[in-house]
């Protein structure tokens, strides 16, 4: 029916329109409430507001009380208005710029506004009545206060009327205009209704928003001309957040209207408002941000000037930390593919012993926090008391000198970032190992190829573009790790681009420019290698349909099974056995230089305190609130997105997918630095070292890990399994809870421990953003190691771990073994 | 131009036994289907034969040369046999080209040689023009003939096919079968041929081995295995079949759910027995031994597919399409029977589904 049709796409486009014209006044409003706000010069945003305030607790004021007393008294109003113009000049003793706006203060109301800005000076300033007298005062009975009220206006304006006890009190030996201040005081105190001059709440806060005499006067008489009113006063006193209201309606009005312009039919979808606001999340807290980073990098003065960039890149200290930082990253990537390949075929591919155990081994130390890797090195290679370097140097007699291995330089910061980051790689190659058809292999040995033959020329080309992938991942997480570096190159003076941005913002703001140059560079890095990894080499990943799911081809080691397992096992011990070993003992000693076993060094001191310290206990409720809140909104996003990409075909669907890849592709000190430079105030948000900018933070950069968890279970469920509910007479919302709910439950779990663990001991970010209260767990050891005590750290950082493995085993049994990180 | 023999080849993974006692010679250059049901041993074997698995005992000769059994095994590139995957392992990294020299290269053969001989395999498959092409710009079945054509480069004695047709449409499977066998007697060579598919091994195969449990019910040619199943398993997993029982009575079948109605008979059984009859074998006749009335009528253009009901049995009748003219549902019928099968009653068929379900 073409009618209805029409009809709908008038609706639809008249709402389009509607929503775009709010923004537009939005925008505007909030352009005008800024313009405002910097005209008048308050100190805070919020002046206007509570000019707003004052001017409507004067005005309650003067309506019950002043007017009736001015009206029954019989007082002549314009001599009353004249004492009262007399009294504020000299209350406020700002001398001329007064007179001139008080002559400005005219009009039919002139005595009512004279009174009211009285009442509010003196609520300020002016005669001191004491509290014993105030409550006197304020105990009057209703008919007595009015009696009162009448006869101190007569006293002011010089007819002398008795006046009651307190009052008569108050004023006693005064003289002159002392007096007449003195009876207007005790007007205004009876006038008020609880005997306070106006709210002191709102004195205080308007003293503290408006700084100046001369910027005080002018706001109360803004309020007692009643100039701000509610609209005005919201536009002004968050003018900044309407605009970007403003903005973003406008911004989300002009992207559906190209989506519905695409789709030819003018009918809104409710999808449509889910996938708005995730995109206007992502736009406020990540784009906005980011985009803002580099403006201020090439707009130091707001003027285009490559002055910081030059300054930057060409100082030493710099050079020398952009320099390691491609060093060290390159290195990383080499050793660590170099490792994971082997071992992802050993572990996949062949008949070694344990494989199983090795594989969730291996797994496991993605899940643990750097800097711990970083501090266990650090206490085995230490040139001078590593444990290591000890032994190296009794067994090979090379006498008391340092070394002969340092772990503070490069090669050392190389060997741990590999450490810790080869399992990146590892994961992603035995990903594409796992899904490979066996008989793309067999059909190499049948073709005459020896197993050798076909791992070269077969598995190992076809795994090439995950190995790829990998790789880059291990490349940009290694140039934006600042854990490891910040614990083996500081000392050791190896910088990196991430602690160089971390020493220049902790010099405040001169030093924040500097770090936005070399944030710029960081991001650049990640941004190609994202792009890289995610457009070019994604595409050339082989899918391979596999037919029937035999079991893959094992290949047998042959003799050399046993030894190719004691290799992998040494590999293990090393890696993963002794530093965790190393963590676990040092954090029961005393003395960091003696052995555990000498005399009296085994304590359990660190123990006892990481549990009843309460710094400590509160740190790590910090990182639990913040981890649980971060993760759960992460899964709620994360099921919404998959069940918009898996499930349906609405357009726009993969907006809020690459936004969220290019946020968890971001480097974390680049994701706190901007936030940093953007939500302090200046976009109308300032939300700086509170507990929101940190789960903003860790969302943006976790948020993914659980969504592709949740997606990939999606797409293996087929939607005939959900239409088969629908056609049994399941009502949709029925069937997401019976049959897609239960069936990717699993994976819902795991996804939230993905982004829980790492949001848990998070440090890059923590670093930049923690707040007074809003410390974390991991920057509380971070902080322990670096000043206080090494020992302590451990025992923190061992009970870290232990959480992590803890919380490994529940999901595995939550999810019956089908899942552990 | 290959035999394989296969002497007591038992298989098992852990407790579950797949294949028991196998003890079979194929021929040279014929074409051996084996064929059953999902999960029967076939595939097993077949891996077997190609050393992808090991036997568990017994041993398996290649042209009289022992390959697997004992301590002795050759692995699957040392026996010189071509393959093709149920899922074709097309390598996606490679072109057609790339794809089929890929054994040659192995073989390190010069290049000419190489061009030549890949030329002639993709010749044979129809896909010269597809050289260059990548296996994700081609369609299953052109993917299909990447892997025969890549199983017969090498000119092997002796190829293996795995369910190579089950991930293709019913038309290009049709054209494919008798692609596939024209190669074979073209080239000569011995095929061992797996499938689920009755009608794929009656349409190519020299031999059909028809297994059950990880036991050959039976071998033999499509029309030994058709028209003289040993047992009732293989007359059902042949073809269409209905069972009745009965007993013989002085020369004729009494069948018992037919209202006692008989069948001639002079065959050495007696006593109780079971009847298979394939529907198609019965047909109307004006006087038949079988007396019903025609129930239903499913009318299928080439054939008349109907339910005739004799006693409590609804008995299926395949007429040719042209009687569904001639005959009206709720019409008395007569039916002439022009073959059957007669086993003992031992209730070993009931056994058989039971372990099919």
């Amino acid at each position: 029916m073409p009618s209805v049709d029409k009809r709908g796409e008038i609706v639809c486009k008249a709402t389009l329109i509607v929503i775009f014209l709010i923004g537009v006044a939005l925008l505007l409003g909030g352009l005008w409430g800024n313009g405002q706000y910097e005209a008048a010069g308050f100190s805070q945003e919020n002046a206007f507001s509570l000019i707003h305030r004052l001017a409507g607790e004067t005005d309650r004021l003067y309506e019950k009380k002043i007017a009736p007393a001015l009206k029954a008294s019989g007082a002549d109003p314009a001599a009353v208005g004249e004492i009262s113009r007399t009294l504020i000049s000299s209350a406020w003793k700002t001398g001329e710029p007064l007179e001139v706006t008080l002559k400005g203060l005219s009009g039919e109301k002139l005595t009512e506004r004279e009174l009211k800005l009285l009442a509010m000076t003196y609520a300020l300033s002016g005669p001191k009545i004491k509290t014993s007298q105030r409550k006197q005062l304020a105990a009057l009975s209703g008919d007595e206060q009015n009696d009162l009220l009448k006869a101190l206006l007569l006293n002011a304006v010089g007819e002398t009327e008795k006046l009651a006890g307190a009052a008569e009190e108050l004023c006693k030996g005064l003289e002159g205009e002392e007096r007449t201040a003195m009876l207007m005081q005790v007007f205004m105190t009876t006038a008020n209704l609880d005997g306070e001059p106006l709210s002191s709440n709102t004195v205080t806060e308007i003293k503290k928003a408006v700084r100046t005499d001369e910027m005080r006067i002018t706001a109360y008489i803004w309020a007692a001309e009643g100039r701000v009113n509610w609209l005005s006063q919201l536009f002004c006193s968050a003018g900044k957040t309407f605009a970007l209201i403003g903005i973003l309606l406008m911004l989300d009005v002009a992207i559906l209207f190209f989506w519905l312009k695409a789709e030819r039919v003018w009918k809104l979808d409710f999808k449509w408002l889910i996938i708005l606001l995730i995109v206007d999340f992502l736009l406020v807290f990540q784009v906005l941000p980011t985009v803002n980073m580099v403006v201020k990098a090439f707009f130091p003065e707001s003027r285009f000037s490559l002055s910081t960039i030059t300054r930057l890149y060409t100082y030493d200290l710099n050079l020398s930390a952009l320099k390691n930082t491609l060093i060290a990253a390159t290195c990383t990537m080499i050793l660590g593919t170099l490792l994971a390949f082997p071992l992802a075929w050993l572990v996949g591919r062949t008949n070694l012993y344990g494989k199983r155990f090795f594989r969730s081994l291996f797994v496991l130390t993605y899940m643990v926090p750097p800097y711990v890797g970083a501090m266990a090195w650090l206490r085995l290679l230490n040139p001078n008391v590593g444990n290591i370097n000890l032994a190296l140097r009794a067994v090979f007699g090379l006498g008391d000198a340092p070394g002969p291995l340092n772990i503070y330089s490069l090669p050392g910061l190389v060997w741990v970032l590999t450490t810790f980051y080869y399992p990146y790689a590892f994961i992603t190659v035995s990903r594409a190992m796992e899904k490979m058809d066996p008989s793309l292999e067999e059909a190499s040995r049948i073709s005459g190829a020896s197993p050798l033959k076909t791992v070269a020329k077969i598995t190992f080309p076809m795994m090439t573009p995950s190995l790829i992938a990998g790789a880059l991942l291990v490349f940009v997480s290694a140039a934006s790790c600042y854990g490891i570096p910040s614990i083996i190159g500081a000392p050791g003076r190896v910088h990196t681009v991430t602690t160089r941005i971390i020493d220049y913002v902790g010099r405040g703001s001169e030093g924040m420019n500097d770090a936005t140059g070399l944030g710029v560079f960081l991001m650049v890095i990640a941004i190609i290698i994202l792009y890289i990894s995610d457009f070019v080499v994604a595409k050339r990943q082989y899918i391979t349909v596999s037919g029937k799911s035999t079991t893959p081809n094992i290949v047998d080691l042959g003799k050399w099974r046993a030894p190719i397992t004691a290799l992998v096992s040494l590999f293990a011990v090393i890696v993963i056995l002794i530093p965790f070993a190393t963590i676990l003992i040092t954090s029961f000693k005393v003395d960091l230089g003696k052995s555990l076993l000498d005399e009296g060094n085994f304590t359990f001191k660190q123990w006892t305190t990481i549990f009843s310290y309460d710094e400590m206990i509160e740190c790590l409720k910090n990182s639990f609130i913040f981890a649980i809140i971060t993760a759960t909104i992460g899964i709620v996003v994360a099921c919404t997105m998959s069940y918009l990409l898996q499930r349906t075909t609405i357009r726009g669907r993969k907006l809020p997918d690459f936004l969220i890849t290019l946020g968890s592709g971001t480097p974390s000190v680049v994701i706190a630095l901007s936030l940093i430079l953007s939500m302090r105030g200046d976009f109308g948000i300032n939300i700086y070292k509170t507990a929101y900018i940190m789960i903003i933070a860790y969302t943006i950069k976790y948020l993914m890990m659980g969504m592709r968890t949740v997606v990939s279970a999606m797409s293996q469920i087929h939607i005939s399994l959900e239409e088969c509910s629908q056609i049994s007479g399941a009502t949709w919302l029925k069937t997401m809870f019976k049959i897609t709910g239960p069936l990717i439950f699993p994976s819902i779990a795991a996804g939230w421990f993905l982004i829980f663990i790492p949001s848990f001991y998070e440090l890059s970010m923590t670093t930049l953003l923690y707040g007074n209260g809003t410390k974390t767990i991991g920057f509380e050891l971070y902080e322990y190691w670096t000043f206080t005590s090494q020992p302590m750290a451990c025992a923190m950082a061992f009970a870290i771990l232990m959480i992590v493995v803890v919380l490994n085993f529940v999901l595995n049994k939550l999810t019956k073994g089908e899942f552990s990180i | 131009m290959s035999t394989v023999s296969i002497r007591n080849v038992s298989k098992a993974f852990g407790e579950s036994v797949v294949l028991r006692e196998f003890n079979e010679t194929f021929g040279d250059g014929e074409f051996v289907t084996l064929l059953g049901p999902s999960g029967c041993g076939k595939t097993t074997m077949l891996r077997i034969i190609a050393g992808f698995e090991k036997p568990t005992t017994g041993e398996l000769y290649i042209d009289d040369q022992l390959v697997s059994g004992g301590k002795t095994f050759v692995p699957p590139e040392k026996r010189s046999i071509g393959m093709v995957f149920q899922s074709y392992a097309v390598w996606p990294h490679m072109n057609v080209f790339d794809n089929v020299a890929y054994p040659l290269v192995i073989k390190k053969q010069n290049k000419e040689q190489i061009r030549e001989r890949v030329n002639r395999a993709l010749e044979i498959v129809h896909l010269t023009k597809y050289a260059n092409r990548f296996p994700n710009q081609m369609s299953g079945g052109q993917q299909q003939r990447v892997a025969l054509a890549r199983a017969l480069v090498a000119a092997p004695k002796l190829l293996l096919l795995d369910e190579p047709l089950s991930n293709l449409d019913a038309k290009l499977r049709e054209s494919m079968r008798f692609e596939i066998k024209d190669i074979q007697k073209q080239l000569g060579i011995t095929v061992v041929y797996v499938t689920h598919d009755q009608t794929e091994a009656m349409a190519m195969s020299d031999r059909i081995f028809l297994i059950n449990r990880g036991i050959v019910q039976q071998s033999g040619t499509p029309q030994e295995i058709y028209n003289q199943p040993v047992n009732q398993f293989v007359a059902d997993f042949l073809g269409k079949v209905d069972f009745f029982k009965g007993e013989v009575k002085n020369g004729r079948i009494e069948l018992t759910s037919m209202g006692g109605q008989s069948i001639p008979y002079d065959g050495p059984r007696t006593g109780k027995v079971e009847v298979a009859i394939r529907p198609e074998n019965l047909y109307f006749a004006s006087d038949g031994p079988l007396k019903g009335k025609l129930e239903i009528q499913y009318y299928l253009g080439d054939v008349d597919d109907c339910r005739v009901r004799i006693g409590d049995e609804l008995v299926r009748v395949i007429a040719s399409g042209y009687e569904y003219y001639k005959l009206q549902e709720g019409q008395e019928v007569s039916l002439g029977i022009r073959d059957f099968l007669v086993f003992d009653d031992d209730g070993m068929l009931d056994q058989m589904l039971t372990i099919q379900t």
